[in-house]
């Protein structure tokens, strides 16, 4: 059987290569930033630092699982086996050169993480699992290059700001301002959780990348920095993948060596 | 487009007071709701109300625990070639009666064929049928249709002025039967269509002669789309009782009954099954292509197909997208701003535009080269691009359209509205709107909002998949469609698609003459020709519906 090596991705632009990169699991994500636990914790809001995950159901040893192939096949992640309960992240991406598109999110994640369920909206992306499962998670994709602080917002509800202009110190727009610029430490600031209620202390999370920067690691086509135009190889490939789906939507037979 | 040919440009620089090329503004200083006229007028009133009623009502500060709406500009909407200028709210269908009006003279309309009865009249009760008595049962028929008594002698009846919009009318083919019809009576092809459309027209319809009835607004706001042909056959069958002077009951009667409610009747919208739970004449049911057809912009511009799609994409987002899947189908208050995105602002204009300029230069005209790989692929490719590209130069346009789906729609409704006008083939069409959507979510690396994805990555595939090589089954899907029945925001294009490829050919209609005949009548409320401008008089207060009640409630 001949060896399957990966491709991620087409294209022959950075902004494609960035894409590879990112949904490469070989890739390691290059830390920023560190916040702690507590502050993570903290921010999606769903348990008090230090409080006991709550469950669902018992921990699956002690539950008696039936006989399953399945089951036998797939380990269950650390808060499956925990029966912890399901709880979320969710982040709004600007249009302006954030790191990540919503699909280039998705896939990343499904590619990096187990248990996971992703969805994919125009600017927020919804990543549910296990809470203890999720807090793993939700570490690398706040703390790495991934999360920019102007650019990227952790928004569970009220997440509108991704096609909106900046605002004056280059912010993505959040109708509920859990997030601020703090002009002396030029940092950006957390004061409310992800659904808006407010915290007790503010967190840091960190001074925004600049404008440069941002527009190398973006996987997001514009014509104001990389023009997906000018991708031929990505173009012609979607053309090709929407004419063999039309082609044997219409008579599979007419459709061959692909 | 040049840059001053931009179409949304002069509506950008209304909506936003910094330059649409400008990447940053300032937000949370605008008062919140406060900002709206719109807003300040329902929280008065709401306030009148509650105080009233003594149960809360509207508070705008409830909003978010207490973070008002308007934390940024709540921005004005041009509706799409006029200068009306409104705000979001007027376009809501509950706040714009010409919306309302829109939905009710396309519901309250069912078309039934006479030779039917006139055959019966004439072969089985050896009655003789002549224009004379043709005009004398219309004379009737206008009188007991709007819920008048023409045989029994103790009935109750409709008060006139409540019923004033209802009547009946006849079309045919034949232009030596239609000079016999009273003028009264008469949608006249003749004159109400360009000479070539008109001879297309009656070459179609024959010498058959059809009746198009229309049923009281009232009706139509009270009851349901069923009640339609049911109240239209009631009528038609005593109508013809008293012009024919027959016996009430004999068998022949139920032949009229037959006719009119099965055999000679077109509805507007047909059944829904059963997991949709609607009758016939329910926006779920109304074919794409009726709706292309229904639209009347044909008539006034025949030149343009591009105006006169974009027309017929406003009435289909109101109607698909505004009233069936804002408020049929997913309840709450509806999906506005899906819809209105397709019709504000001149954004789509400028879109279709460029596509057609585009194939014009390129292919030499509209309808002028055959369905192919490489048109499909060149078109759709460059129109979706173009339109993208706008977004991204125009941070304006982008907050504009501040939702993934919003953009999707119009970018891909430009690709497939130029799809369809150089190849005159709405297959063809709809193919090049699912590329737009793969290259859109490649370009962006985002779409719409989870279902919209689904309709649209699935797209390429049912697109050409049942018998496309023998006709244009596309003309006849509607929202009830099963890959299209999920999901907003793309039924207005569809049905501009269906527009613009027979636009493009010259084409008198998409799918059905009578349908296109039917709605060429002066006489209805909502203009057909021009439902943006409608819909705009609508905003701006200044469009009177009919249905009022004011006969028969207090004054107030």
């Amino acid at each position: 059987m001949v060896e399957y090596k990966p491709q991620y991705y087409p294209g022959g632009s950075n902004v494609s290569a960035n894409r590879r990169k990112y949904i490469d699991p070989n890739y390691k994500l290059r830390k920023l930033r560190t916040i702690s636990d507590d502050d993570l914790v903290r921010l999606m809001g769903h348990r008090v630092p230090g409080e006991a995950y709550k469950s669902v159901h018992p921990p699956l040893e002690e539950l008696g699982e039936p006989a399953c192939p399945i089951r036998e096949l797939v380990e269950p992640t650390p808060g499956a086996k925990a029966g912890d309960r399901i709880r979320y992240i969710q982040f709004t991406d600007s249009v302006y050169f954030a790191p990540l598109t919503p699909y280039m999110r998705a896939w990343m994640g499904h590619m990096r993480y187990r248990g996971v369920d992703i969805g994919v909206l125009s600017g927020r992306v919804p990543l549910e699992a296990r809470e203890r499962d999720l807090e793993k998670v939700a570490k690398e994709l706040v703390e790495t290059e991934i999360f920019d602080p102007a650019r990227v917002g952790i928004r569970g509800a009220t997440v509108h700001g991704h096609a909106l202009r900046l605002d004056e110190n280059g912010l993505m727009f959040d109708a509920l301002r859990r997030f601020q610029y703090d002009k002396n430490k030029g940092e950006v600031v957390y004061v409310k959780d992800q659904v808006g209620v407010p915290l007790d202390r503010p967190i840091y999370v960190g001074k925004p990348a600049p404008e440069e920067e941002l527009r190398k690691i973006t996987s997001q086509f514009r014509v104001d920095g990389e023009a997906f135009r000018n991708d031929k190889e990505l173009i012609q490939f979607v053309q090709r993948i929407h004419m063999l789906r039309t082609e044997a939507g219409f008579d599979p037979n007419r459709v061959k060596e692909i | 487009m040049s840059e001053e040919k931009k179409m949304f440009l002069e509506a950008l620089r209304r909506k936003f007071k910094e330059s649409p090329e400008e990447k940053q503004t300032k937000f949370y200083i605008y008062d919140g709701w406060k900002q709206s006229k719109r807003k300040r007028e329902f929280v008065e009133a709401a306030q009148k109300v509650a105080k009233e009623r003594k149960v809360p009502f509207y508070n705008p500060d409830l909003h978010l625990g207490g973070i008002p709406l308007g934390q940024r500009v709540l921005m004005p909407y041009r509706l799409s070639g006029t200068d009306i200028y409104c705000e979001g709210d007027d376009l809501h269908f509950i706040n714009n009666a010409a919306m309302q009006q829109m939905w009710h003279d396309i519901r309250r309309t069912v078309i039934v064929g006479l030779d039917a009865a006139h055959t019966v009249l004439q072969k089985r009760l050896g009655k003789e049928v002549t224009p004379e008595t043709v005009n004398h049962y219309l004379e009737v028929l206008n009188h007991a249709l709007p819920g008048a008594a023409v045989v029994q002698e103790h009935m109750v009846e409709t008060h006139p002025g409540l019923v004033s919009d209802s009547y009946v009318k006849v079309f045919t083919g034949d232009d030596e039967l239609a000079d016999e019809i009273d003028d009264r009576f008469l949608i006249d092809i003749n004159k109400e269509f360009p000479a070539e459309q008109a001879a297309q027209l009656k070459a179609a319809i024959g010498k058959r002669i059809y009746q198009v009835c229309r049923m009281p607004t009232l009706v139509a706001m009270t009851c349901d789309g069923g009640t339609m042909s049911r109240w239209a056959a009631m009528q038609i069958s005593m109508s013809m009782i008293n012009a024919y002077k027959l016996m009430a009951g004999e068998a022949a009667v139920g032949e009229f009954a037959f006719a009119a409610k099965h055999a000679e009747v077109i509805e507007m919208g047909t059944l829904m099954p059963w997991r949709r739970a609607r009758g016939p004449n329910e926006p779920g049911g109304i074919p794409l292509g009726y709706m292309a057809d229904i639209c009347q912009a044909s008539r006034v511009k025949p030149e343009d197909p591009v105006w006169v799609a974009l027309e017929a994409i406003s009435m289909a987002a109101v109607l698909y997208d505004q009233f069936w899947f804002g408020s049929y189908m997913s309840g709450g208050v509806g999906f506005t701003q899906y819809a209105t995105c397709t019709y504000t602002d001149n954004i789509l204009d400028d879109f279709c535009y460029y596509g057609a300029e585009y194939v014009r230069k390129k292919y030499g005209g509209f309808a002028k080269v055959k369905p192919s790989w490489d048109v499909i692929n060149d078109v759709a490719t460059e129109v979706t691009l173009y339109g993208l590209e706008q977004y991204e130069r125009y941070p304006a346009l982008m907050e504009t359209h501040f939702g993934g789906s919003q953009r999707a729609a119009v970018v891909a409704a430009g690709a497939g509205v130029s799809v369809s006008l150089v190849t005159g083939h709405s297959t063809a069409g709809i193919n090049g709107w699912y590329l737009s959507q793969l290259l859109h979510k490649e370009e962006m690396g985002r779409l719409g909002f989870y279902g919209y994805d689904c309709q649209d990555q699935c797209g390429s595939a049912n697109s050409f998949s049942w018998r496309s090589d023998e006709g244009l089954p596309f003309n006849l899907r509607g929202v009830n469609y099963p890959n299209y029945a999920l999901n907003v925001g793309h039924q207005s294009a569809y049905c501009g698609i269906i527009s613009a490829a027979h636009g493009g050919r010259g084409d008198a209609w998409t799918t059905n003459p009578l349908i296109k005949v039917a709605f060429a009548d002066k006489d209805l409320k909502f203009d057909f020709t021009h439902p943006r401008l409608c819909f705009g008089k609508g905003a701006l207060r200044e469009f009177m519906p009919a249905g009022e009640r004011d006969l028969i409630i207090p004054s107030h």
